[in-house]
């Protein structure tokens, strides 16, 4: 006799969302489904045989997986596929494209810090880290993962409404013959030449240069 | 022009367009990885990744694989999209004339072979050959970023 065979729609929209190496897969639930229906993940290096399961991300109900520890490697790339289920009936595996951590993250903007003397500005930048595992493991700058990393600074002249532009590669700028006792204000981006990758910039950091004595 | 850049292999100095090259990859790449269904073979990587390739033979083994992209590669990836096209002879322009370079290298015994980077081709070689050459041409061409990654 004929097998009765339901089949849930697919998962949709499957794909990594990475942030300075933090790689999360995301989807979005089959189209017209309510609550109850749950998920399972799993992953696959490019190139070698086997898919993996990711035992966190078996029967849940959420629409996200954290996969940065498998995926913290990135000189490999991967997949990574999703099915759901429900009340017995189940989609098909649904698949992302292939993910390479060094070229599908997103950079975040770097730390600045900013001092100021009657004259000169010093401004100072620090690259994000690379997402780690726990706090003990060692801290990786994204500058040891792109050694081409570069920053954009933007110096704005608050009452002149003057404003420089600078690219540089150490992490350290100072910004002569300003005006004593103006307000300045500093904005920064991480620019990486290739792979292309562009950060957004900072918001503002405002200081005022000391006044002549 | 902007985006050169320049490799140094040993006494070997080669100027590449890698900001053009990527940004042609990025533009197609979804769409001819999406061609290759075959997850758990990798020509460039298997069984080991060119990051294990020892830096003195790093300039023969690029050297082999532009002639090998040159060669094996690009002509045998014609797409029905004619932008994809597009993109892969931009590309294919690009790896000619740092073939050129590196082939001048060679012939100033500035590129020298060792045993690693040889067996490393064969290996390279042989699983492009297990396949057909259409697949296996566009494997290799969806693979693009590994080779650039590992050059970079």
């Amino acid at each position: 006799s004929g097998e009765l065979y339901c089949s849930l729609l697919n998962p949709r929209n499957v794909r990594f969302e990475s942030v300075n190496m933090k790689n999360v897969l995301h989807w979005s639930a089959p189209e017209g489904t309510g609550n109850g229906i749950l998920y399972k993940v799993k992953y696959s290096v490019y190139g070698v045989g086997k898919w993996i399961r990711k035992p966190e991300c078996r029967n849940i109900n959420r629409t996200w997986c954290d996969l940065s520890s498998e995926t913290s490697d990135y000189e490999e790339q991967y997949y990574a596929s999703v099915k759901a289920f429900l009340n017995g009936m189940f989609s098909d595996w649904v698949e992302t494209t292939r993910f390479n951590p060094l070229t599908d993250t997103k950079i975040d903007p770097p730390m600045l810090s900013v001092s100021s003397t009657e004259k000169s500005i010093s401004i100072i930048l620090t690259a994000p880290a690379k997402w780690k595992n726990s706090p003990e493991e060692e801290s990786i700058s994204l500058l040891q993962v792109y050694p081409g990393l570069q920053y954009n600074v933007s110096v704005l002249n608050k009452k002149t409404k003057k404003r420089w532009f600078f690219s540089i590669s150490n992490h350290t700028l100072v910004v002569p013959w300003l005006e004593p006792g103006t307000a300045y204000c500093v904005s920064a981006q991480i620019h990486v030449t290739t792979p292309l990758l562009d950060s957004d910039f900072t918001k503002e950091h405002c200081i005022a240069t000391l006044k002549d004595k | 022009t902007a985006g050169n850049r320049i490799f140094h292999f040993g006494a070997c100095r080669v100027s590449m367009s890698m900001t053009e090259i990527r940004a042609g990859f990025t533009a197609i790449k979804a769409n001819i990885q999406a061609r290759d269904p075959i997850r758990t073979l990798s020509i460039l990587s298997y069984p080991h990744s060119l990051h294990k390739v020892k830096s003195s033979d790093r300039c023969c083994i690029t050297h082999h694989l532009f002639n090998f992209y040159v060669d094996r590669v690009f002509k045998h990836c014609k797409t029905e999209d004619s932008y994809v096209n597009r993109k892969i002879s931009s590309i294919a322009n690009s790896f000619l004339s740092v073939r050129r370079k590196l082939r001048q290298c060679n012939e100033h015994n500035q590129c020298m072979c060792g045993q690693e980077s040889t067996e490393k081709f064969k290996q390279i070689l042989a699983n492009y050959e297990g396949l057909n050459v259409t697949s296996a041409a566009m494997k290799s061409l969806g693979e693009l970023d590994i080779l650039l990654d590992w050059m970079e």
